[in-house]
């Protein structure tokens, strides 16, 4: 600017230079305005015309009462598609869309008053629509040669790009404020090498840190985690991608528990770190959970383990003591039905405890036809689940023998089951009368085994089986350890 | 050879099926242990050869049982269902027989810790 300042050839022309809008001002016929023809002009008009034409700040001149445009090349750049028919209009006319903003503007400036708008917004058509645009506005009366405002100038400095950034930012900041408030997570920040800790927002889980601490990893970590978690800060720095751990912290009460952490580094326009921004989840519970579905599986297999066990057991032993094959095919489906039976009142019960008198109504139930001929009587107790499968399996046994030989093989006959629990121990008792007449079995099979020395080894106690001729009777003494209801 | 074993196992249907696949491989089963206390009371005081030991009797382990054992020099092996990862630290070099498991097994099994255990055994 300063070398175009020497260049000025005063050759008497008005004006000079001015660029793209001094030529449209020679060339423009102003006698059809109300100012008049160029050489009319009075020396203030010209002065302040020439003054605005080597300005490089967008300026316009509004002349006379109707407010005359006349602007310079960085104005015109601002009016965008309005330009260049604007040169020379009425301002009320040119910008009609604010012609009560300008009919102020004229007004006050001709009373020889000044203006002054910081980020005006007004809604401005140049690019074929309405939109707003915001700018700096200040307006100063032009005085003619009798010392009366005979126009007015306005410097407009456009600032649109300015305020909409502004407005991004704030609408930024409070979308983050918003979703950090709206996060559960833990949020922290750290210096750009970790050695220090700038912020944490514990959310009652973890204790806050409100001023930047260098004692973090002792306030939040267990020692024997630092070298570890040293050397994943130390790897996330260096090669300035995100850190993120599964690991124990030191919670708020003092106990320890298991966060998910992450933390993405914020860098400047040299991709220096300046910050790391980092949020943590509370995985104490989740971790929690999931060790106890471990064990939980871990149990579950070697249960499935011991019950084929189970039917290996049961499968050769019923294949082996019977008569002929079909016989074993359907022995064997009917003890898989009471262990299946048995299982179900366990797996019912949480594996924590059945009742006893549904043990053995489950057991009974697929052998017995008619409610009428079994009798219980005995107050109902819990025990173990161990002691209830072995129960249910025993009483399978005496169910099945009893439809085949026994009380439930003919019309009448009545199986009665009573108990009573006495100082710890259980005393049970299965009858059968009304059936036809017992003779002891010639050879002890599974059944007999299982009932007699099976057991009373699982009880650890005494079971007598008596094949007497009124009916089987079977007689259980043993200690119990019983289950309190949960 | 005839060996006299003790099992303990507190599944009745499980006890039984060894009691068999051992008689049927000519050993001499001289007693069934279903719960601890009859286990521990076998183990100090009744002549055998060797013993199976299941892991787990209804919740209680049965490692005081081979530690009885493991003093008097008698050979054993495990039997569970719960695999290596169930068996106490101090026993893992102890054969392990996995739940269910067939009478060859068995019958490596039986060679095996006789075998490993005869010279310090039969001195």
């Amino acid at each position: 600017m300063g070398s175009a300042a020497n260049d000025l050839q005063f050759d008497g022309d008005f004006p000079i230079h001015g660029g793209q809008l001094g030529q449209l001002i020679r060339d423009h016929d102003w006698a059809a305005t109300s100012i008049g023809p160029l050489e009319d002009w009075p020396q203030s008009l010209k002065s302040v015309t020439q003054m605005l034409l080597l300005s490089p700040v967008p300026i316009v001149l509004l002349w006379g009462e109707d407010g005359i445009m006349i602007y310079n090349d960085a104005y015109s750049g601002f009016a965008g598609g309005r330009h260049p028919d604007l040169l020379g209009s009425k301002v009320r006319e040119g910008w009609g869309e604010i012609s009560d903003f300008n009919d102020h503007v004229m007004r006050e400036g001709l009373a020889g008053r000044t203006l002054a708008y910081r980020n005006q917004e007004l809604a401005l058509q140049r690019r074929g629509r309405l939109e707003p645009v915001w700018m700096d506005l200040d307006y100063s009366p032009v005085l003619d040669e009798n010392g009366r405002p005979a126009g007015v100038i306005a410097i407009v400095v456009e600032t649109t790009d300015k305020v909409l950034t502004q407005q991004r930012l704030v609408e930024s900041e409070r979308r983050f404020r918003a979703l950090t408030h709206a996060s559960s997570d833990i949020i922290y920040r750290m210096s750009p090498d970790w050695n220090e800790m700038r912020q944490l927002d514990g959310r009652s889980f973890l204790a806050d840190t409100d001023s930047p601490t260098i004692a973090w990893m002792s306030d939040y970590l267990l020692p024997e985690d630092r070298p570890h978690m040293q050397a994943a800060i130390d790897e996330a720095v260096r090669h300035v991608r995100p850190f993120q751990q599964e690991h124990r912290v030191r919670q708020a009460d003092g106990s320890v528990g298991w966060v998910f952490s992450r933390a993405v580094p914020m860098t400047d326009e040299d991709g220096r770190i300046v910050e790391w921004f980092g949020a943590a989840t509370d995985i104490t519970e989740r971790r929690r959970t999931n060790a106890h579905l471990r064990l939980v599986i871990n149990e579950l297999n070697h249960r499935v383990k011991n019950t084929l066990a189970m039917v290996q057991a049961i499968a050769m032993r019923t294949f082996r003591d019977a008569p002929s094959f079909e016989h074993a095919q359907e022995q064997f489906g009917a003890r898989l039905v009471a262990l299946a039976e048995a299982n179900d009142l366990l797996t019912g019960e949480r594996w924590a405890g059945a009742s006893l008198r549904s043990a053995i109504e489950r057991a009974m139930r697929p052998h017995q036809e008619d409610a009428a001929r079994v009798a219980l009587d005995g107050e109902d107790v819990r025990i173990s689940p161990k002691t209830a499968l072995a129960l249910a399996l025993a009483i399978h046994e005496l169910s099945t023998n009893a439809v085949k030989y026994g009380a439930w093989s003919g019309e009448e006959g009545l199986v009665s089951i009573d108990w009573r629990v006495e100082q710890g121990r259980l005393h049970m008792r299965w009858r059968e009368t009304g059936g036809p007449a017992v003779a002891p079995p010639t050879r002890r099979g599974f059944g007999s085994r299982l009932i007699e020395r099976g057991l009373a080894g699982e009880l650890g106690g005494r079971v007598s089986l008596q094949f007497e001729a009124e009916g089987v009777r079977c007689v259980i003494d043993a200690p119990m350890t019983f289950v309190a209801p949960d | 050879m005839a060996m006299r074993v003790l099992i303990v196992e507190d599944e009745m249907t499980i006890a039984f099926m060894v009691e068999d696949m051992l008689t049927d491989l000519g050993h001499d089963v001289v007693e069934v242990a279903m719960r601890l206390p009859e286990a521990l009371e076998a183990a100090r005081g009744v002549d055998i050869d060797f013993a199976i030991l299941d892991v787990n009797l209804d919740g209680l382990r049965s490692f005081p049982v081979a530690d009885i054992l493991a003093e008097r020099a008698i050979p054993f092996a495990f039997a569970t269902g719960y695999g290596v990862a169930g068996i106490d630290e101090a026993y893992r070099g102890t054969p392990v027989l996995a739940k269910p498991f067939m009478l060859d097994d068995l019958r490596r099994l039986v060679a095996r810790i006789v075998g490993e255990c005869r010279p310090p055994h039969i001195q």
